[in-house]
C-alpha cells in the first residue's frame, strides 16, 4: 500500500535522482533507501513513537533537496553566525551544502575536502573532516530510521569526521544554516562521526536559520565510537520559529567507550528528534542529556531509544522540558536491556514543566528488561512551578515574572550544568534566557 | 511601625486568628510566644502576604500604610522581611543570584541604581563571616542540601544583606543547637537599631536569652492573651502555657 505521501516522495525522487551527487551516496544506496522507506511508509501520528510529533508539514513539504546555487538560497555572512568557540575548527553548511567561505579550520591537523571543488583529501592528523559521508551502515536495520532513509535518498552533502590519532583532542564545530523556504525544497544536513579506539573528540553541532523563511530540514547523524574512545557532542537546535526540523541520530558505543551527548532545543515550529544509541560493547558509557523549550505554538518532540546489548554498560538519561504558551514538549525515553546485557546500570530522570494553561508536556520513561542483574532507575514528573519556591522568591522582593523565569531557569540546570565548555555554556545560557521572553532580568544574573 | 488591629484570619474555612491586636513601635523588638496551634505561623505568613490565608476582619498597618493591600513582593521591597520557619530549597537558583536580585529589586523600588557587583560581594562576604557560613555556599542553590541550621543562618544572612525595616522571624530558633543559636542571635542583634523593628515568633524562651526583647506577647487560640516585659518569657518557661491558656479560657 502506497499512501499519497509515499507516492509523492517517490515521484520527487524519480524527478531528481539523476542530479543527486553519486559521490555523497551511491545511486544504489539511494535506491535501496527509498525502497525501504516506501515499504515501511512514512511516519504517521498513529505510530506510537510519533504521536506527539507535528507531521502535518510533511503533507506540504517538497522532499527534493534545494538545488545547489539555487536563487532561493540566501548566503549568510559571517556575522550571521554565532561567535566562534576558541580552539574549534568550524565547518559551515548552508541549506545542506558546505560553504568554505564561512568555514575556518584552526590547524592543519584537521582537514576538509569539498566535493564541489573536487579536492577531497585523505585523512591526516588527529581528525579529518570531509563533508562527504562515508557509507552509513544499514539504516534499514535500525528500529526507527525512516527519516534518515529519506535523508540517504536525497542527500546532497554532509560532514564526515574521522579521528584516528590518540594523542590529540580535536574540537570541531559544525554549523548548519537553513535559509530557503520549504517551497524551494528540503535541506539535508548530514554528519558522520567515527572515532578510532582510544581517541577523543569534542563536537559542537548547531542548527540555525538565517532569515524568516519556513525551512524544511531533515538532519541525519551517525556516530561510531571505537573501543575506549570518548566523544563529547553538543547539539543545539535553534532553527527559525517557522521551520520544520526533523532529525535522526544513530550511535554505536564500543567497549569502554564513552559518549556524552547533550542537546538543547529551542527552535523550529515543529521539531522532532529521534535518537538511537546502541551500547554495543562491555563497559560502554552514555550520558544523554536534553533540554527543550517550547513557546507559542511550538512542538518539541523527542524520542530516544538506548539499547543495551553488552554487559556492564551505563546509561544516564536526563531530560528537562518547559512548555509555555500553547506549546507541546514531549520526551519519550526508552531503555531496552537485552539478554546479554547483564550488569547494566541505567538511570532516567525526565521532567517536564508546564508554564502555560494551554501548554502540554508529555514525558514517558520506558524500560524493557530481558535479563536479571541490572540496576535501572527511572523517574518522570510533569508539573507546574512549585508554589512554595515561588512564594519564597516573592517574599524576597522579586516580581512574579522574574521569579517564574528564575525557577524555569533553575529547572534546566540539571542539563545546563553538564556543559563543560564555559564559553559554550554562556552562549547556551543566553539562548535559553533569550527564549524566555523579557530576558533582561535573567541576563543580569548570568 | 506595625499596628495589627482585631485581625481575624481563616485557613481552609477554619478561624485561626480571632481578633489579634498588636502594636510594634519603631526600634523595638517584640516576641510573640505561644503553644503549637496558637496561630503564630499564621500571623507570620499573613504579614508576609502568603496566599491561602483569608482575612475576614481587622487591619494591619505598616508605617501608616495598609500592609494587607500590598503584594508579597511589594511588602519585601518596602522593607518587610520574613525569616521562614522552613526555608525552601531551590536547586539551580544560586544563593548569590537571589541575594543580588532581591537587593536590586528593593533598590529599583527606591529609584536607586543597581548595586555595584564588587561592593555587593564584599558586603555579602562580610555578613557571611558574621554568620559563620562557608563562602562556597554562595555558589550553591538556595538552601540546596543545607542542614536545618545552615538554612536558618542563610535566612539571617539574607536579612542582614537586605536590611529590612521590619523583620518577622518565624521560629528561627527551631532546630538549632546552642552554638548555631548563638550565631543566629548574634546576627539578629547586629541589626537592632532605633529605625528597625523585629518580631520574633517562637515557642521557646531560649532564643530570648540571646535576643532580649523589649516586649513579650503570649498568643493563645488566635489572640494575644497577655503582654509584658522579658520577665514574662521566663515566667512562661517556668509555669508553662497552660498557665496563660487557663486564664484565657
Amino acid at each position: 500500500m502506497t499512501s499519497a505521501l509515499s507516492k509523492r516522495v517517490l515521484d520527487e525522487y524519480a524527478a531528481v535522482r539523476e542530479t543527486l551527487p553519486a559521490g555523497v551516496v551511491s545511486p544504489k544506496r539511494r535506491q535501496e533507501a527509498i525502497e525501504t522507506l516506501i515499504a515501511r511508509g512514512l511516519p504517521t501520528t498513529r505510530d506510537e513513537n510519533w504521536r506527539y510529533t507535528n507531521l502535518r508539514p510533511l503533507e506540504r513539504a517538497r522532499f527534493a533537496p534545494i538545488a545547489a546555487g539555487s536563487a532561493a538560497i540566501a548566503l549568510p555572512s559571517g556575522s550571521d553566525l554565532p561567535s566562534r568557540l576558541e580552539g574549534f575548527a568550524r565547518y559551515a553548511f548552508v541549506d545542506g551544502i558546505f560553504v568554505p567561505e564561512l568555514s575556518t579550520p584552526v590547524d592543519a591537523a584537521v582537514t576538509i575536502g569539498s566535493r564541489l571543488q573536487g579536492t577531497r583529501r585523505a585523512a591526516a592528523g588527529p581528525a579529518s573532516v570531509t563533508h562527504l559521508p562515508q557509507a552509513l551502515p544499514a539504516l534499514s536495520s535500525l528500529p526507527e530510521a525512516r527519516l534518515a532513509l529519506l535523508s540517504e535518498a536525497f542527500a546532497t552533502d554532509g560532514a564526515a569526521i574521522h579521528v584516528s590519532d590518540t594523542a590529540g583532542a580535536p574540537r570541531v564545530e559544525l554549523v548548519f544554516i537553513a535559509t530557503a523556504g520549504a517551497d524551494a525544497g528540503a535541506s539535508y544536513p548530514r554528519v558522520q562521526v567515527s572515532l578510532d579506539p582510544a581517541t577523543r573528540l569534542t563536537l559542537v553541532e548547531r542548527h540555525l536559520s538565517a532569515g524568516a523563511n519556513a525551512n524544511f530540514v531533515n538532519s541525519s547523524v551517525k556516530v561510531d565510537i571505537g573501543r575506549g574512545a570518548h566523544l563529547t557532542h553538543y547539539r543545539l537546535q535553534q532553527a527559525g520559529l517557522r521551520a520544520t526540523w526533523l532529525d535522526t541520530l544513530a550511535a554505536a558505543v564500543a567497549s569502554d567507550a564513552r559518549y556524552d551527548l547533550l542537546t538543547v532545543s529551542t527552535g523550529a515550529l515543529s521539531a522532532r528528534s529521534t535518537t538511537y544509541a546502541q551500547m554495543a560493547g562491555a563497559g560502554a558509557e552514555l550520558t544523554l542529556s536534553a533540554a527543550a523549550l517550547g513557546d507559542r505554538q511550538q512542538v518539541q518532540d523527542n524520542f530516544a531509544l538506548v539499547e543495551h546489548i553488552a554487559p556492564r554498560a551505563r546509561t544516564e538519561q536526563t531530560f528537562r522540558g518547559i512548555a509555555s504558551g500553547r506549546a507541546r514538549v514531549a520526551f519519550n525515553g526508552k531503555i531496552a536491556v537485552r539478554e546479554a546485557a547483564a550488569g547494566t546500570d541505567s538511570r532516567q530522570s525526565l521532567r517536564g514543566l508546564l508554564a502555560g494553561p494551554e501548554a502540554e508536556i508529555d514525558v514517558r520513561p520506558q524500560l524493557e528488561i530481558y535479563t536479571d542483574d541490572v540496576r535501572c532507575s527511572h523517574g518522570a514528573t510533569a508539573g507546574k512551578l512549585d508554589d512554595n519556591m515561588l512564594f519564597y522568591l516573592l517574599s524576597r522582593g522579586l516580581s512574579t515574572e522574574v521569579a517564574q523565569r528564575l525557577l524555569k531557569w533553575a529547572f534546566l540546570e540539571d542539563v545546563v550544568s553538564k556543559i563543560a565548555l564555559p564559553e559554550l555554556r554562556r552562549q547556551i545560557e543566553h539562548t535559553l534566557a533569550g527564549q524566555m521572553a523579557d530576558a533582561a532580568s535573567l541576563k543580569e544574573l548570568l | 511601625m506595625l499596628k495589627i488591629d482585631n485581625l481575624h484570619v481563616n485557613v481552609d474555612g477554619k478561624e485561626i486568628l480571632k481578633g489579634l491586636t498588636l502594636e510594634v513601635p519603631t526600634g523595638e523588638v517584640h516576641a510573640v510566644m505561644g503553644p503549637n496551634g496558637s496561630g503564630k505561623s499564621t500571623l507570620a505568613n499573613v504579614l508576609s502576604g502568603r496566599p491561602g490565608y483569608e482575612i475576614t476582619a481587622g487591619t494591619v498597618s505598616y508605617q501608616g500604610r495598609d500592609l494587607l493591600a500590598l503584594a508579597p513582593e511589594e511588602r519585601a521591597r518596602e522593607g518587610v522581611f520574613l525569616g521562614f520557619q522552613y526555608p525552601v530549597e531551590i536547586p539551580g537558583v544560586n544563593n548569590v543570584y537571589l541575594l543580588k536580585a532581591a537587593v536590586n529589586a528593593a533598590r529599583k523600588h527606591r529609584g536607586l541604581d543597581e548595586v555595584d557587583a564588587f561592593e555587593f560581594l564584599t558586603l555579602v562576604r562580610e555578613k557571611m563571616r558574621l554568620m559563620r557560613m562557608e563562602e562556597s555556599m554562595l555558589s550553591r542553590g538556595v538552601n540546596e542540601g543545607f542542614s536545618g541550621g545552615e538554612k536558618k543562618r542563610n535566612e539571617i544572612l539574607q536579612m542582614l544583606v537586605l536590611e529590612p525595616r521590619l523583620a518577622i522571624l518565624d521560629e528561627t530558633d527551631s532546630g538549632l543547637d546552642i552554638d548555631a543559636l548563638k550565631v543566629v542571635a548574634n546576627g539578629v542583634n547586629t541589626l537592632r537599631s532605633p529605625e528597625r523593628s523585629l518580631v520574633l515568633v517562637t515557642h521557646y524562651q531560649r532564643l530570648l536569652d540571646y535576643i532580649v526583647p523589649d516586649h513579650v506577647h503570649v498568643l493563645v487560640k488566635g489572640r494575644i492573651v497577655r503582654s509584658g516585659d522579658k520577665s514574662l518569657a521566663h515566667e512562661l518557661e517556668r509555669r508553662g502555657y497552660d498557665w496563660v491558656a487557663g486564664e484565657a479560657a
